[in-house]
């Protein structure tokens, strides 16, 4: 009984790629998904921030998701989306190579072993999620926008 | 019914009252006789007091009482203003205001009774009955402040304000009042007069109501309670009420409800309605007979009333539209219009932009169309700002007083001369604006001003004087508090930063003045050799210069080692939207507030000359550093030195900068959004705007850049 109700903790998780490796963003933070569109650099800025966008009035930072995790930046496909997370009332957008599909993730199927993924990126996973469709490293999200750099 | 729904009105009003008491005592101090000043207490001082009644708020209302008992011999020349009692009223101003911030944070006045204030004014009341205890001893109690001649020709007036006579008695009433008649339990009719100045009608009405059913029952009342309660009434009613209690006592209780004008009543007798109706209407009124059977309401009677005698009913006339000029807006319901405006604004240059791309819509009433809506959104978001706009008065009226505390308190004379008190700023700005500025009157009072002894050596008047001036520079408000002090000593500040560690002789040595003032702003350099109670205390300038840049403001310092120092405070008038020059520097569009921006050149690359390895030109024989934008924004160089260059003349206090662009697109009117902090701004950019074509520009910080 026990071992079931653990079991039924279904985290939902937005799957996207970044290059040839999957990742996994809690959908709690995703508040919505858009295209590729103009991107008004910031001078000065951190070189993985990529300027401002315009997402309905308001004004949103973007940033290249590869860039923040110290992956090398390829030119821009036409999969190319915008994740607009809302992280503390603050909304920031991030670019990913692809959005795939919605998965979930039994809280049992996590493991916080990494195979595979360089030590750099290692630093901003909070896990791999197990999923009918492969793994997913699982995106720590607060790592991620938390940084002292920003 | 609860009053917590009026607990905002109660908050402003009694900071507006406070600030009234405090700046009035302030000259009751110089001025110990002027009687309009003393009015202009007692009055606030009343107010208080009943607003502080009407809410609960005893211990409040236990303290304004007493201090209005000493206001009011005060007005009647009982007592001599002096300073003891000066000091002993401020001292009350402050228990009252931290009764207020409780009664804001918690909704309740706390439990500080302040006994050692009530006492103190009670002492001065006492003193003085000790003297003349027989003639003046009835002033003090509160029911008996009008003068003998008005209570005379409030009695000639009794019967035309008994409205209650008008009320229909119907039979149910009838009945009842006949069954309790044999209980010995009376029915009395009673009007009810508000003070016209009251603004808590209902309030009031509420109170009477309570102290009335502790007496006996209503039966009926004029207008219903529900209209009393939704404020639908004029500034009286009437109630019909039962009780075995005497109708002295019964009015004496209505009355001792603050803010009651008068009160009125008498039996009301079953067998005599007729004759009452026909003893009105004998009086030449039509519409009473009217009224009699309709039980009507206070606007039907006011004609009445107005051929009666009462010379109220006019001034009631008279005086009401002007009480309605004002209206009190939540300032969110402003920031929620605000928005609307500059979405508005954004949607407008939109449209001129979807216009001007459109190939061959040279359709000439379209273009009409379009700069009627841009003049039409222009006005519009000037007057949404101005609705916004303040004068700084309710924030610089506090220093006064501050100043005179100071005073005391270091044992310096000084003097404060404020003018330019009704500039007005955006609201949000008064509001942060305070601290700044007390801080700089503080620094001034503390470390500006010489003591009497270094005044009296240099030849200085002995009274140190601070200035506190206002005034609008253009799309600017400048503020500046000045001081006829010592000034800002450049080799102390030098030293005592060398003594940080913030900076090394050889830097000290090539330092201008200008430079070296700059350290006051950084944090914690304080240069008061004796850590004070009044400033020093490690909050210092850089605090100052943060809150004036968070509200896109900035700060200089003029100062004269022996003369005094000034500190220039310049704000914007507005913070949402703005005049802007958009430009193009390499490939990227620009916004640059327009008000930064003097002139306009145009410059031959061979007209840049080398001075100590930076760019300057000669622009009418002032020498002006350039500054080059791309280069600044990491951008390629577009001009290779064949064109001439577009130069923006830009001012920042006394210093001039050309800046250096590619293009110039025009001016535009742009609503300045906040970026977020994961952004990676620096101060370069202090925001972004949206373009009329969806694209966000960014808007550069010529402050910055200077």
């Amino acid at each position: 009984m026990e071992e079931l109700a653990i079991s039924s903790e279904i985290t939902q998780y937005i799957k996207i790629r970044l290059g040839d490796e999957f990742f996994g963003i809690d959908i709690k933070y995703v508040d919505n998904i858009v295209r590729m569109q103009h991107i008004t650099r910031v001078p000065k800025a951190p070189e993985y921030i990529k300027g401002v966008i315009n997402l309905r009035g308001e004004v949103i930072p973007v940033f290249s998701l590869r860039l923040k995790m110290g992956i090398e930046e390829i030119e821009e496909t036409k999969s190319f989306r915008i994740i607009i997370l809302k992280y503390e009332g603050e909304s920031v957008g991030i670019i990913v190579d692809e959005v795939r599909e919605v998965a979930n993730v039994s809280a049992d199927d996590v493991e916080k072993v990494f195979h595979n993924t360089s030590e750099g990126i290692q630093n901003f996973l909070s896990g791999v999620g197990k999923t009918e469709n492969g793994l997913i490293s699982l995106l720590d999200i607060n790592e991620i926008l938390n940084d002292k750099a920003l | 019914m609860d009053v917590s729904q009026y607990l905002d009105i109660f908050i402003d009003e009694t900071k507006e009252h406070l600030q009234n008491l405090n700046t009035h005592i302030l000259e009751l101090e110089q001025d110990g006789e002027n009687m309009d000043t003393i009015n202009e207490i007692f009055r606030a001082a009343h107010s208080l007091k009943g607003m502080a009644g009407t809410m609960g708020y005893k211990r409040m209302q236990t303290l304004t009482h007493d201090m209005e008992n000493v206001f009011s011999e005060v007005r009647n020349g009982n007592i001599k203003v002096d300073s003891d009692m000066i000091d002993l009223l401020f001292k009350c101003l402050d228990a009252l205001e931290e009764y207020l911030s409780t009664i804001q944070e918690t909704a309740d006045e706390g439990t500080n009774d302040n006994e050692p204030l009530v006492k103190g004014l009670n002492d001065i009341l006492n003193a003085k009955k000790g003297e003349e205890a027989p003639k003046e001893e009835k002033k003090t109690k509160k029911s008996e402040k009008k003068s003998k001649k008005e209570d005379k020709e409030e009695k000639a007036d009794d019967d035309a304000k008994a409205k209650w006579r008008d009320i229909k008695i119907d039979d149910t009433v009838k009945t009842v009042i006949s069954e309790a008649a044999k209980n010995n339990i009376k029915a009395y009719g009673i009007t009810v007069y508000i003070q016209e100045s009251c603004l808590l009608k209902a309030a009031r009405a509420f109170l009477v109501f309570k102290a009335l059913e502790e007496l006996g029952e209503v039966v009926v009342s004029v207008p219903s309670a529900q209209d009393i309660e939704d404020e639908s009434f004029g500034f009286d009613f009437s109630v019909i009420f039962m009780s075995d209690k005497p109708l002295d006592q019964i009015i004496a209780a209505v009355k001792y409800v603050s803010e009651i004008q008068d009160a009125v009543g008498g039996e009301v007798s079953l067998d005599e309605p007729e004759k009452e109706a026909e003893e009105t209407v004998n009086e030449g009124v039509p519409a009473v007979a009217e009224d009699v059977p309709a039980a009507s309401t206070a606007s039907t009677q006011a004609p009445a009333k107005a051929a009666n005698t009462s010379a109220a009913a006019p001034d009631k006339k008279s005086g009401k539209p002007v009480v309605n000029r004002t209206v009190r807006v939540d300032i969110e319901k402003l920031d929620s219009l605000m928005n609307l405006v500059s979405e508005l604004i954004i949607s407008k240059n939109s449209l001129v932009s979807v216009a001007g791309s459109v190939v061959g819509t040279s359709n000439l009433a379209f273009n009409e169309q379009i700069e009627y809506l841009e003049s039409v959104t222009t006005n519009l978001h000037e007057s949404v700002m101005k609705v916004r706009m303040v004068p700084i008065e309710n924030t610089v009226n506090k220093f006064p007083r501050m100043i005179r505390d100071l005073s005391k308190k270091l044992d310096k004379k000084m003097e404060l001369y404020m003018t330019g008190e009704d500039t007005e700023l955006d609201r949000t700005v008064v509001d942060e604006i305070g601290d700044p500025l007390m801080h700089l009157l503080r620094n001034s009072a503390d470390h500006g001003l010489e003591s009497a002894e270094v005044r009296a050596q240099r030849g200085k008047p002995e009274v140190g004087s601070i200035f506190l001036d206002a005034y609008q520079d253009g799309n600017n408000v400048v503020i500046e508090v000045r001081d006829d002090g010592n000034g800002i000593d450049i080799e102390a500040v030098k030293n005592k930063a060398i003594e940080k560690g913030k900076i090394t002789q050889e830097m000290a040595d090539v330092m201008s003045d200008k430079e070296v003032i700059d350290l006051l702003f950084q944090p914690s350099f304080s240069t008061a050799k004796v850590v004070s109670d009044v400033s020093g205390r490690g909050v210092g300038l850089d605090v100052v210069k943060s809150k004036i840049e968070a509200l896109s403001g900035e700060i200089e310092v003029k100062t004269k080692l022996g003369e005094g120092s000034t500190f220039i405070i310049r704000l914007p008038l507005t913070l949402a939207i703005i005049q802007a020059l958009m430009v193009v520097v390499g490939n990227e569009k620009y916004a640059i507030s327009l008000g930064a921006i003097q002139t306009i050149e145009s410059i031959s690359p061979s007209d840049v000359k080398k001075v100590q390895g930076k760019e300057v030109i000669n622009l009418r024989g002032a020498v002006i550093p350039l500054v080059r934008l791309n280069r600044i924004l990491d951008l390629e160089d577009v001009n290779d030195g064949s064109r001439d260059m577009i130069v923006l003349i830009a001012k920042k206090g006394d210093r001039l900068a050309g800046l250096v662009v590619d293009e110039l697109i025009g001016q535009m009117e742009i609503v300045i959004k906040p970026m977020g902090k994961y952004a990676g701004t620096t101060k370069l950019i202090s925001g972004a705007t949206i373009l009329g074509d969806g694209e966000v520009a960014l808007i550069l910080d010529a402050n910055a850049l200077i």
